[in-house]
C-alpha cells in the first residue's frame, strides 16, 4: 500500500470467532483520513464486531490494526483510545445513574485527582457547549430523551482528543429529524479533521452522508471502501443482500430491507376496505398508572380491524412497551377499556385474553419470548399449557411430536425438539416464537420489533408470516422503530409520542409527515 | 446520655467499618454477603494474633492480611470461576465462622473464648468519659470521609460505579471491571479486618465463637438502606447502632414488662424495616436488583 500514511485506520486480515461462529473472516480494509465512511451490511454481517475490534473491545483471533500508520495492540481499549479512536455504541454505554458531567468525567484524562464537583461540572459544560449539546450537567443519563443521550454519548467519546470516531448504528434510535441533526453534527466534526466511520444499514442514509461505503456480508468484506459517487442504491442493495436469498424477495421488500427507497409512498392498496372491517381490537382512551418501566399511556385510542396491519411508529421509549404491557395485562389501567373481538377484556387476565385469540411476539426475544434453558417443545407448548388447568396432565411425547411437525412446517432449523431454545440462532428463535404465536386460533397478533437483529432472509420470512396471517383475517399490531419496515407492510400507521398517539396516517405514507409526528414538532 | 452515646459509638464503629467494605463492593457490582465472615476473621485474628505475638499492631496486621486474602479468594471464585456472588459470599461467611472456630480449637485445644491481655489503645483521659473508647473510633469518621472522597470525588470512584452499574460502559473507556472489583474487595477486606478488630479488641478484649452475631449482615443491610452511598450507608449503620443502644436502655427501663428477647431483637427488626423503607423510597426492589449481576455484553 503506497498511501498508507493517509489512512486513518487500516485493518488487515481481521478474523474473529465467537465459539463456533465466525463473526469476521480475513477482513482487510483501510479508511482514508478526514472523510465520512460508511460500513453497511445486514444484521449479523459483522459490522458491530468490526467496530469493536477497531476500538479494542473485542480481541480478534488474528490480524492487525493500524491507526494513522502506527500498529495498535489488539484488544486493548486504553491503547486504542490513546491512539485516537473512539466508539459510540448502538445501545448506549453510559451508566444510567450517572449525571451528564459524571458520564464525561469517568472516561476522561487530566484534571485534578480529587475533583471539586463545581469545577468538574463547569469543565464538561464548556465541552458540551462547544459541541452544541443542550443539557444540564446534573441531569441523569437515564432521564434524558434518546436523542440527547446519544449526543451525550458522542460528547463522551470526544472527551479525549479523538481522531477517529466510529458510530455503531447511530440512526437506529433516532427520528428522521434527529438523523438530520446527527449528520449535520458529524459534518462539522469532519471539517474539524475527525475521521468518521458510520455503521449503518440503510442505503438512503449512506448516500446522504458518507463519502465512501464498505459492504460486509456474512463476516466477509464484499467490497472495500468505494466512493459513494461511484455507486448507486441498486448496486449497493445487491451487494448487501447477496444472491442466496434474493429470489424470494419482492422489489418493494428489497428496498425496505436495505432502506433504499427515497420516499416510501407506494400507494398500492394492500387490503381493499380496511375502514369497514369489523374491529378486532378496540382500545378506548386507556390511561395507565405511571411505573418504573416506562412512560404511562395517556388516553390512547387505537383500533385494529380484521385483516389489517396497523404499524406503531415512534422513537423508542415513548410508550410502545407500555402499550404492549397494557394489552398483556401487565400494566395497571387507570381508565378506559380494551375490547378484543367485541368483548371487554380490560380487567381479564392474559390467559383469557389469549383464549380470545390474542397473541404476542414480545420485544425481547431471549428474555420475554423464550425460556432459553428450556427445550424447544416446552417453549412451543407453553401456549396450550397456559390455557389448561394447572392440574391438567400433559403428554410430552405427543407434544414433542406435534412440535416437531410444526417447527418443520415453519422452517425452523433444529436437530431435536428437546434441545434448549438458547441453542437456536436469532432468526430461528424468532421463527419458534412465530410458530407458537401465529396459529389458527389467533385473531390479534401483537408483533413488537419482530425483525430486530434478524438478517435479510429471516426478516423477509417474518414479513411473509405476518402478511399471511393478515390474509387469514388476523388483525396485526406491528410495533417497530424501523420506518422502512412499517412503510412496507402496514396498512395504517399511528405514531406514539410520550405515551400518547400523536398522529395517524394511512397510505401513501410520507417520511416527512411521520417524522414530524415522531418528534412532536407539528404544534 | 453520655453512656448511651458511648454505647452507640462502641457498637456502631465496627458496623460502620464493615459497612464501608460493603459500600465499595456494592459499587463494584457485588452483593457482598461475605462481610460477616470477613469481620469474624478480623475479630479472631486480632485477638489470637495479639495473644501470640504480644503486640496489638501485629494482631491487627495479621487480621488485615487474612481478610485481604479471603477477599481475593472471594473475587477469584466470583470472577474467575463465575460463581454466583451471593452464594460465594455466603460461603465466605461460613468459612469465616467455621474457620475461626477451628483455628481457636487448633491453637488452644478448646472452643472456649480467648482473652487478650490488653486491647486496642484507648483515647485516654483527654477525652473524659469517652476515653474508654478505642482509637479506631476516632479514625472511623476519617475512614468514612476517605471512602466518600474515593467513591464520589475521584475518577477512580466513577469508574468503580460504572463497573457495578454497566460493566460494558466501563470496558469501553478502557477500564477492566475484573481488576476494579478485585481492588474494591481487597480494600473492603482491610475495612472488615479493622471492623472485626474493633469489635473484639475495642472494649472486651475477647474473642468468642460467632461473636459477630449477624453484624456483617446488618452492615450489608445498611449498604442497601443507604443506597451504597458511603455517607448514607454510614447513617444507616448509625441508625442501627442507635436502635441497639436504645434497646439496651429499654431493657433496663422496662425489662420487667416487655419480653427481653424482643428488646434484644430490636436492631434486627430495625434492619428489616430499614431495608423495606429504603426499597419503598427507591421504587421497589427493582432499583437495587440491577446491582448484583456481573453482566457484560
Amino acid at each position: 500500500m503506497t498511501s498508507s500514511s493517509a489512512l486513518a485506520l487500516a485493518c488487515r486480515d481481521i478474523t474473529v470467532n465467537f465459539g463456533d461462529v465466525t463473526a469476521l473472516s480475513d477482513v482487510s480494509v483501510g479508511f482514508a483520513e478526514g472523510l465520512i465512511h460508511a460500513v453497511v451490511g445486514q444484521n449479523g454481517a459483522g459490522k458491530t464486531t468490526f467496530a469493536r475490534v477497531a476500538a479494542g473491545i473485542v480481541r480478534p483471533d488474528s490480524g492487525s490494526v493500524e491507526i494513522e500508520g502506527q500498529n495498535v495492540p489488539l484488544g486493548n481499549v486504553g491503547r486504542a483510545r490513546a491512539a485516537g479512536i473512539e466508539l459510540v455504541h448502538q445501545s448506549f454505554a453510559l451508566p444510567p445513574s450517572f449525571t451528564v458531567a459524571e458520564a464525561m468525567e469517568y472516561g476522561a484524562e487530566g484534571g485534578r485527582t480529587i475533583y471539586a464537583r463545581g469545577a468538574m461540572e463547569r469543565r464538561w459544560m464548556r465541552h458540551l457547549e462547544m459541541l452544541g449539546v443542550q443539557v444540564g450537567p446534573r441531569e441523569r443519563v437515564r432521564d434524558l430523551p434518546v436523542e440527547t443521550q446519544q449526543a451525550v454519548e458522542i460528547a463522551r467519546a470526544l472527551v479525549t482528543d479523538a481522531r477517529i470516531l466510529i458510530l455503531d448504528e447511530p440512526t437506529a434510535v433516532l427520528s428522521p429529524s434527529g438523523i438530520d441533526n446527527l449528520f449535520a453534527r458529524l459534518k462539522v466534526m469532519q471539517e474539524n479533521g475527525v475521521t468518521i466511520i458510520l455503521i449503518l444499514h440503510k442505503i438512503r442514509e449512506v448516500l446522504a452522508v458518507a463519502d465512501t461505503v464498505t459492504v460486509l456480508r456474512g463476516g466477509k468484506l464484499v467490497e472495500g471502501p468505494i466512493a459513494t459517487d461511484a455507486t448507486d442504491a441498486a448496486q449497493l442493495s445487491a451487494s448487501i443482500i447477496g444472491s442466496s436469498v434474493a429470489g424470494d424477495i419482492s422489489e418493494t421488500d428489497r428496498e425496505a430491507l436495505v432502506g433504499a427507497a427515497e420516499e416510501s409512498d407506494t400507494d398500492e392498496p394492500i387490503t381493499a376496505e380496511t375502514k369497514d372491517a369489523p374491529a378486532i381490537l378496540d382500545i378506548r382512551n386507556i390511561t395507565t398508572r405511571q411505573d418504573a418501566e416506562g412512560p404511562a399511556l395517556d388516553k390512547v385510542a387505537l383500533r385494529v380491524g380484521r385483516g389489517e396491519i396497523v404499524g406503531v411508529a415512534g422513537v423508542e421509549g415513548n410508550g410502545q412497551r407500555t402499550l404492549v404491557r397494557a394489552l398483556s395485562h401487565l400494566a395497571d389501567i387507570v381508565s378506559g377499556n380494551i375490547e378484543l373481538a367485541g368483548t371487554d377484556v380490560t380487567r381479564t387476565p392474559l390467559s383469557s385474553r389469549r383464549a380470545n385469540g390474542l397473541r404476542v411476539i414480545p420485544f425481547e426475544r431471549n428474555s420475554e419470548g423464550l425460556s432459553l434453558s428450556s427445550a424447544l417443545w416446552e417453549n412451543w407448548a407453553a401456549r396450550t399449557l397456559l390455557l389448561g388447568g394447572s392440574l391438567k396432565l400433559i403428554n410430552p411425547a405427543q407434544l414433542k411430536k406435534t412440535c416437531f411437525d410444526t417447527l418443520n412446517r415453519w422452517g425452523v432449523r433444529f436437530s431435536s425438539p428437546s434441545q434448549p431454545a438458547g441453542s437456536l440462532s436469532g432468526g430461528n428463535a424468532q421463527k419458534l416464537i412465530l410458530a407458537r404465536e401465529i396459529d389458527d386460533d389467533a385473531t390479534l397478533i401483537i408483533a413488537a420489533q419482530p425483525t430486530r437483529g434478524l438478517d435479510v432472509g429471516a426478516t423477509a420470512f417474518v414479513w411473509r408470516a405476518l402478511r399471511e396471517a393478515r390474509a387469514r383475517g388476523c388483525g396485526i399490531l406491528l410495533i417497530s422503530s424501523d420506518l422502512d419496515e412499517l412503510f412496507d407492510i402496514s396498512d395504517r400507521i399511528v405514531v406514539m409520542l410520550s405515551g400518547r398517539i400523536n398522529g395517524e396516517f394511512s397510505r401513501p405514507f410520507h417520511l416527512a409527515d411521520i417524522g414530524t409526528a415522531m418528534t412532536g414538532a407539528d404544534r | 446520655m453520655d453512656d448511651t452515646l458511648i454505647a452507640i459509638l462502641r457498637s456502631g464503629t465496627p458496623l460502620i467499618y464493615v459497612t464501608l467494605a460493603g459500600v465499595l463492593a456494592q459499587r463494584a457490582g457485588i452483593w457482598h454477603l461475605g462481610l460477616e465472615g470477613l469481620m469474624i476473621i478480623g475479630a479472631c485474628a486480632a485477638v489470637v494474633g495479639t495473644v501470640q505475638s504480644g503486640s496489638v499492631l501485629v494482631g491487627l496486621g495479621i487480621g488485615i492480611v487474612l481478610c485481604v486474602l479471603a477477599s481475593a479468594l472471594l473475587w477469584f471464585v466470583i470472577e474467575k470461576l463465575r460463581a454466583n456472588p451471593i452464594i460465594a459470599g455466603l460461603g465466605l461467611t461460613g468459612l469465616g465462622l467455621g474457620g475461626t472456630d477451628l483455628a481457636v480449637q487448633a491453637i488452644y485445644g478448646s472452643q472456649a473464648s480467648v482473652n487478650a491481655p490488653f486491647g486496642l489503645p484507648r483515647l485516654g483521659d483527654a477525652f473524659g468519659q469517652y476515653g474508654v473508647l478505642s482509637i479506631l473510633v476516632l479514625f472511623m469518621p476519617l475512614a468514612v470521609a476517605g471512602v466518600w472522597v474515593l467513591t464520589r470525588r475521584t475518577r477512580w470512584g466513577l469508574q468503580l460505579s460504572a463497573c457495578g452499574e454497566h460493566p460494558f460502559a466501563a470496558r469501553s473507556v478502557g477500564v477492566n471491571p475484573a481488576r476494579m472489583r478485585l481492588a474494591a474487595l481487597c480494600l473492603g477486606g482491610v475495612f472488615c479486618a479493622i471492623g472485626g478488630a474493633e469489635l473484639s479488641m475495642g472494649s472486651l478484649q475477647i474473642f468468642a465463637y460467632g461473636m459477630t452475631a449477624g453484624r456483617g449482615f446488618m452492615a450489608f443491610a445498611a449498604v442497601i438502606f443507604g443506597a451504597a452511598h458511603p455517607v448514607g450507608a454510614t447513617g444507616a449503620s448509625l441508625f442501627f447502632a442507635i436502635v441497639g443502644a436504645l434497646g439496651i436502655r429499654a431493657q433496663l427501663l422496662f425489662g420487667e414488662r416487655v419480653p427481653h428477647d424482643l428488646l434484644l431483637a430490636l436492631p434486627y427488626i430495625a434492619t428489616v424495616i430499614g431495608v423495606w423503607i429504603s426499597g419503598k423510597l427507591r421504587g421497589g426492589a427493582k432499583a437495587a436488583a440491577t446491582f448484583g449481576e456481573l453482566r457484560d455484553y
